[in-house]
């Protein structure tokens, strides 16, 4: 018994004896799951080599609402953590409050401007200031599909919008269920987003979901995107209320649905069970003329604190994330790619290879778009408005019309 | 010897006051104070963090020209009329039955009151599935044979609310069920016996002399779940969470995401002051008439 006292004393005393030696940082952010948790591992790991320690502080639930709930309560009371998870508009936010520490020198020398493609850079820097140090991204526009499904009824990759809608009715007519998903406002965002620029092209969804320019919302081209939405409303089957994203994807995985809409955090679900991409299942951008990349981003932010052993944490841990081996470990796990351009392609599966070459060309090409559904377009206030309508419209039985309308009126009240 | 009885006693007249003072002071700061704080951003343009200008009844204008904002107050009316109005009727007549003097009759009274101990977010998954027409009710009849039975409210941006009002008076009616029948256990037998010489019939007894008596119960009752149906933001976040669409949104739900998902803090605050407005407009009147009678009386 004494032993064991003995032990456990030696323990606690161990971790902050180590802590003391370099600085700990305290890291908020929302990922408890699984994969989640063994990506940011990647990150604590390399941290630890450096000498310093991770303290977790994981607030999940609402889709990082929750965690963010925390952040402001702990800066109110002037006792901001060391870093933050920041997605969408939340890191140049709270940086235009003064509460976040730039990182222009640490960017400067390591050419992190550079390495990043330049439409992320609206949503990691704020005037001169670099704010937070991006670790992956997420495309949202895939389309999974069940292989086995599409070869059975000879249907191939849909190359626009109206060859999947005729597979999808194909497939109706065969019994599958086209299209699964559930009916939360952001999976009905998804296709949302997806049908703005692959309709209309990047410019229209630039205008729309990025300008709010009212000549682009209140258009026959956001009318148009209306009328798809009820087409695709079609594809789905009647109980998809209430129904997670994850359950849709095994519908896809078990053959009982043949596509789904979502991001490649959809991806995991395959993998897990051992299946294959272009082999088992396909991964495949949503068509269009000009094929968009539209990304969701996470990344650290870290907040201006007195403490110097937590300030040189900071350093640390941005050098760590902003580091290319990092980035791959890191999103060999999470299922999303590096957010830095230079990581090589190797050991990543076909999927994360067909985004890292439509990435680049989409950079190129301009169509590398902030997805507003995960709020990398329009501000939250406004990117909501486009979610209510959208998943309103899916839900019930309002025409185009009425729902560009409604678009129209929901942003000039939120203006 | 004199001045010490004098401070003990002072003691003993302000010792409740003492020992009350911690808990007054935290319900000021934490209620009050925050209702004064939430009433002063709902005058500012505050959206991401607060900004302490002053823009009038800007926030209001904009709350009552959203749409969901008017489906969030007419769904809070809906729900909560007919989760009263069924949850203390069901109660009632639960209570009355469960009084006929029956065998078993403390199992059944906990069969119908376990519900309550329930979470509202355990009601709401349940029944999210329950009502789900490719899991639930409609799948079992239809497997039975009746094929084109049709029990899909929750998909239907129109029916939804209702489904929320089942989920509702299936978890508080066992509650008001108990709260009745502790009336009714309250109530002197000889009153009945004299009415029954007198040659009332039992629905008679019941509908002038019993339900009458019943009214302090009732008062409970009806406070109860009026407080559960203006906070029953669990239940609609477990069950539908607000869809389809914005079909069950209620302004608690519309409160939150105004507030803390949509940078639209003025608004939220501007929404909190109007419920708040709302629930005291029905509560005021009716806890004063009832306490001023109680008085009397």
């Amino acid at each position: 018994m004494s032993k064991f006292l003995a032990s456990l004393v030696a323990a606690t005393m161990l971790v902050p004896a180590a802590a003391r030696a370099e600085g700990t940082i305290e890291v908020l952010h929302h990922w408890v799951s699984q994969s989640e948790v063994d990506a940011l591992n990647v990150i604590r790991k390399d941290l630890e080599t450096k000498g310093f320690q991770w303290k977790d502080s994981a607030v999940g639930g609402m889709s990082g609402a929750n965690a963010q709930q925390a952040l402001r309560s702990r800066l109110t009371s002037g006792d901001p953590p060391g870093a933050m998870q920041f997605l969408g508009w939340e890191g140049p936010q709270w940086a235009e409050q003064g509460v976040v520490r730039d990182l222009n020198d640490l960017a400067k020398a390591g050419g992190w401007r550079e390495a990043l493609p330049p439409q992320l850079l609206t949503f990691v820097t704020s005037a001169d200031a670099f704010i937070a140090a991006p670790i992956n991204m997420h495309r949202q526009n895939w389309v999974w599909a069940n292989k086995k499904i599409f070869d059975e009824a000879g249907i191939a990759v849909p190359k626009t919008w109206a060859d999947l809608i005729a597979a999808g009715k194909k497939l109706k007519e065969k019994g599958v269920t086209p299209v699964a998903m559930g009916d939360e406002p952001w999976q009905i965002g998804i296709i949302f987003d997806a049908l703005l620029s692959d309709l209309n092209g990047p410019e229209f969804y630039k205008k729309a979901a990025i300008d709010l320019d009212p000549a682009a919302l209140n258009s026959p081209e956001m009318v148009k995107v209306f009328d798809t939405l009820r087409e695709v409303r079609g594809l789905v089957d009647d109980n998809f209320v209430g129904r997670d994203w994850a359950v849709a994807t095994g519908m896809v995985i078990n053959g009982e649905a043949a596509m789904q809409f979502m991001g490649d955090w959809a991806k995991g679900e395959f993998l897990a069970k051992g299946l294959k991409p272009n082999t088992d299942f396909y991964c495949f951008a949503t068509p269009a003329k000009v094929t968009s990349f539209q990304y969701v981003i996470d990344s650290f932010g870290m907040f201006t604190v007195k403490d110097e052993t937590v300030q040189k944490a900071q350093v640390a841990l941005a050098e760590t994330i902003m580091d290319p081996k990092v980035q791959k470990g890191f999103n060999l796990i999470k299922g999303s790619i590096p957010a830095r351009t230079d990581v090589s392609v190797d050991d990543f599966d076909d999927c994360a290879k067909l985004g890292f070459n439509e990435r680049a060309e989409a950079i190129k090409a301009g169509s590398m778009l902030g997805a507003m559904t995960h709020g990398f377009a329009a501000k939250p206030e406004f990117a909501s408005v486009f979610g209510d309508v959208a998943a309103q419209f899916f839900v019930g039985n309002m025409s185009s019309d009425d729902a560009v309308k409604m678009l129209v009126e929901g942003i000039d009240n939120a203006r | 010897m004199n001045a010490a009885k004098s401070f003990s006693s002072r003691l003993a007249g302000w010792l409740p006051r003492i020992v009350v003072a911690p808990s007054l002071l935290v319900v000021i700061v934490t209620v009050y104070l925050f209702i004064l704080w939430t009433g002063v951003i709902s005058f500012t343009s505050s959206k991401f963090v607060p900004i302490y200008d002053f823009v009038g009844l800007e926030q209001f204008v904009r709350l009552w020209a959203t749409p969901r904002w008017h489906t969030a107050v007419a769904n809070l009316f809906i729900f909560s009329a007919l989760f009263l109005l069924l949850s203390t009727g069901i109660g009632l007549l639960m209570a009355i039955l469960l009084d006929q003097n029956i065998r078993s009759e403390g199992f059944l009274r906990a069969v119908y009151l376990y519900p309550m101990a329930l979470s509202f977010i355990v009601t709401g998954t349940a029944w999210k599935w329950i009502l789900n027409p490719g899991l639930g009710i409609q799948k079992v009849v239809n497997e039975f044979g009746w094929t084109d039975f049709r029990f899909d409210w929750i998909t239907d941006p129109k029916m939804a609310i209702y489904t929320v009002v089942i989920a509702g008076v299936w978890q508080s009616s066992g509650f008001a069920m108990a709260i009745f029948l502790a009336g009714l256990r309250g109530i002197d037998n000889s009153v009945i016996k004299a009415a029954q010489i007198e040659g009332a019939s039992l629905p008679l007894i019941y509908r002038q002399i019993i339900i009458p008596m019943l009214r302090p119960a009732m008062l409970s009752v009806i406070v109860l779940l009026s407080y559960i149906a203006i906070k029953s933001f669990d239940l609609v976040l477990a069950l539908t969470n607000g869809g389809p669409g914005s079909a069950t949104e209620l302004p608690s739900t519309f409160m939150f995401s105004a507030t803390f998902r949509r940078n639209q803090m003025g608004v939220g605050a501007a929404s909190a002051i109007m419920m708040l407005m709302t629930v005291a407009a029905i509560i005021i009147p009716y806890l004063y008439s009832e306490l001023r009678e109680r008085n009397n009386g």
